[in-house]
């Protein structure tokens, strides 16, 4: 089985802080990490590697310095990577990501499935999970928990909904995107990390996956920001004072809207 | 690209003051920027001698944005019911086709509809697209994605909105990738901008650290998919008068690669944590899944729903669906009393725009008192049981 799992690199989330000062986002020295629904992604395509056979290619869109994430996936048993980076992906938004990582993937060849985290925890979206399946016109599923069964050519699998789960069967290719209940990602062994120092990665620009220069980066972005600010404040904290049937009756009291 | 002009620039470093992203750097006296620049544009407008400009901009691809009109909203309908979130869109739905001047229109998709579309004009729909049929009966991205995208491009509305909930952020990216058409996920807030009608969409970004506002200036329809809980419903009112327009679908649509073979709705009542008013939470202080019982009293007591902590969920005490953070669902209850959290920014990430949240731990320094409304420092063993009996008294009388 040939499977290809997009990961993408984000700045670690417990670095990210708004400085209440200047209402910025404090970036200093701040961690990237690999996004970690791809985590759950990644693990789940090895898994599926070493039941049936094949490979793994991990596939990033992002700056030079996001190869860091491809190495870390071949330590945890990817067997290629491949870095789609150029200065004119700049400001994609999910339509003109969706449609870069398509054309990576037609330059990557055959596969028989993708397999996309459910989110990216930078932005938030799960948009380019679908998207990426639309643009490659194959079926997808959203929010897999649970891979119940696997051949070659099929999966069924449990699909997480809002008030319970769907089991739902899809035949190759097919893409899905994953949820964190999917599996219990691997650390990297011994041997994965010395495969990993000496992997060597494809970096491919926009010319060399064919984009069109009007479908990436901001022009080929329908949205667009157009302000970014700081949540509004929440009030004061305030801690309870008193003995504890004290404070009790004073939550009761502050919540009696709620009851 | 964001250029910067050398000539014009004073070295000021107000841009550099105003990028969240920290992408800007005043050196030698003129700003510099970095591949961190997500080309937001926060920066050309701070610069006050117009040192800064984005080039490349504009989309290359126009379409005719007059010809669409229209404000529609996708209402949610599964085993049997409308998603709340439905109807609070519609109230939404109705402010932007009033600002507009245009038709507010609802598209229901399923089977076995029963009275639905006679709700949605009674909250306040004009017309209601209903395309009800067997082989809908279960939700799947391809038949309910061709059905929708068949609709909006044979009558281009100009705004399509959905909840941002499991179906609606499944299969709404799908529809608006195949449009061309821009999408901006989990919306909290929507305006019509004055001086072109676009739609303003706002949302949180990076665990809601951060608060974006996007626009689509040149694809049509504007599509958003909003968070559950932010939007007012509008009462319903059974005068309200509206068109209900039957569809057949495209047989076409009704094939799908994907098959559903079961549809399993939870036996835990209320995992659907997204739509609850009132959410107890419950962490790692619990010590144990027995100490987790108390959770399910409190929410018992206030008929509100269970959500966890990522540790304790990793421990089995209850299941993944009720996990609150950012590796499992953003809430913005009423409500939200967090009991033994210690308050990760992980874990406040998914709950800290919930109305007013309430801190029960014993560690008076734990991270959640900062974004508490109300923080009890003590022991939850002792707490717990006198907040649920006062709450019992309270609510019995
Ligand atoms: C990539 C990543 C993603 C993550 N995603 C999430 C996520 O989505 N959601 C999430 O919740 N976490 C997430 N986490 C984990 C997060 O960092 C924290 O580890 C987790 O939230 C801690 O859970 P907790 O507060 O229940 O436990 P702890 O941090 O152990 O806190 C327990 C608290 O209980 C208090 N306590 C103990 N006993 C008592 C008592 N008797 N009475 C009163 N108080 C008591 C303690 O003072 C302490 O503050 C993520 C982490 C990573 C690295
Ligand atoms: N730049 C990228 N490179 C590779 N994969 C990506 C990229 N952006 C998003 N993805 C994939 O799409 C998923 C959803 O991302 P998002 O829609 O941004 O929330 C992620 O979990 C990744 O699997």
């Amino acid at each position: 089985m040939k499977i290809i799992v997009c990961i993408k690199q984000v700045p670690d989330a417990k670095d990210v802080r708004l400085d209440p000062e200047t209402n910025t986002l404090a970036r200093e020295g701040v961690q990237s990490i690999m996004n970690p629904y791809d985590q759950h992604a990644l693990e789940e395509a090895v898994r599926l590697k070493e039941q049936l056979g094949g490979e793994v290619t991990v596939l990033s869109m992002g700056p030079p310095q996001a190869v860091d994430v491809l190495r870390q996936a071949i330590s945890c048993g990817a067997d290629h990577g491949v870095l789609v980076s150029d200065r004119a992906f700049a400001g994609a938004d999910t339509w003109a990501t969706s449609y870069t990582l398509a054309k990576a993937v037609h330059k990557i060849g055959d596969f028989d499935l993708i397999l996309c985290g459910k989110q990216a925890i930078d932005g938030d979206t799960a948009q380019v999970g679908p998207g990426l399946a639309i643009q490659l016109d194959i079926p997808f599923v959203t929010c897999v928990q649970k891979v119940r069964e696997a051949s070659g050519t099929e999966l069924v699998m449990e699909r997480m909904m809002d008030d319970g789960y769907d089991v739902v069967a899809v035949s190759c290719p097919a893409l899905l995107t994953v949820v964190k209940d999917l599996n219990e990602p691997r650390v990297p062994s011994l041997k994965g990390k010395m495969k990993a120092k000496k992997a060597e990665f494809k970096i491919l620009s926009a010319e060399d996956i064919g984009a069109d220069s009007s479908c990436i980066g901001l022009p080929g972005s329908p949205t667009q920001v157009v302000d970014v600010f700081p949540p509004p404040p929440r009030g004061e904290r305030a801690i309870l004072t008193g003995s504890i049937e004290e404070q009790i009756e004073q939550l009761v009291e502050k919540l009696a809207v709620y009851l | 690209m964001l250029i910067v002009d050398s000539e014009l620039c004073i070295g000021c470093g107000v841009c550099e003051d105003n990028c969240a992203f920290g992408a800007i750097e005043v050196v030698d006296g003129c700003a510099v920027v970095s591949d961190a620049c997500t080309l937001c544009g926060s920066c050309v407008d701070s610069c006050e001698v117009e040192a800064l400009k984005i080039e490349g901009g504009e989309k290359s691809v126009q379409v005719d944005l007059d010809s669409w009109k229209g404000v529609w909203v996708y209402c949610e309908f599964r085993a049997g019911a409308l998603a709340p979130v439905s109807l609070e869109l519609l109230g939404a739905g109705r402010k932007l086709a009033d600002a507009r001047g245009v038709p507010l229109s609802a598209v229901l998709i399923g089977a076995d509809t029963g009275e639905s579309a006679e709700k949605l004009i009674g909250h306040g729909a004009d017309t209601v697209y209903r395309i009800d049929n067997q082989a809908l009966t279960y939700f799947t991205d391809e038949s309910y994605g061709a059905v929708l995208t068949d609709l909006i491009k044979a009558h281009k509305p100009e705004i399509v909105l959905a909840g941002a909930t499991a179906i609606g952020r499944s299969f709404i990216p799908g529809v608006a990738n195949s449009l061309g058409a821009g999408l901006t996920a989990d919306c909290t807030q929507l305006d019509i901008r004055a001086d072109d009608g676009a739609l303003l969409q706002t949302r949180p970004a990076f665990g809601g650290n951060i608060m974006a506002t996007i626009v689509c200036p040149s694809s049509r329809p504007q599509m958003s998919t909003v968070r559950p809980k932010v939007m007012q419903a509008l009462d319903f009112d059974e005068a309200r008068q509206g068109e209900i327009v039957d569809v057949a679908p495209d047989p076409a649509s009704l094939q799908t690669k994907v098959r559903v073979l079961e549809s399993v709705i939870s036996e835990q009542d209320n995992v659907n944590i997204q739509e609850s008013d009132i959410l107890v939470a419950g962490g790692r202080g619990l010590d144990s899944e027995k100490g987790f019982k108390l959770i399910r009293e409190l929410a018992a007591s206030m008929d509100g729903a269970v959500a966890a902590s990522r540790a304790v969920v990793d421990a089995g005490w209850i299941g993944y669906p009720h996990q609150v953070g950012q590796t499992g669902k953003t809430v913005a209850p009423k409500l939200y009393i967090a009991c033994g959290i210690s308050g990760a920014i992980q874990h406040v990430a998914g709950m800290q725009s919930s109305e007013t949240i309430v801190a029960i731990n014993r560690d008076e320094d734990a991270p959640i008192f900062d974004v508490a409304d109300f923080g009890i420092v003590g022991d939850m063993f002792e707490i717990l049981p006198l907040l649920i009996s006062k709450i019992e008294g309270k609510r019995g009388s």
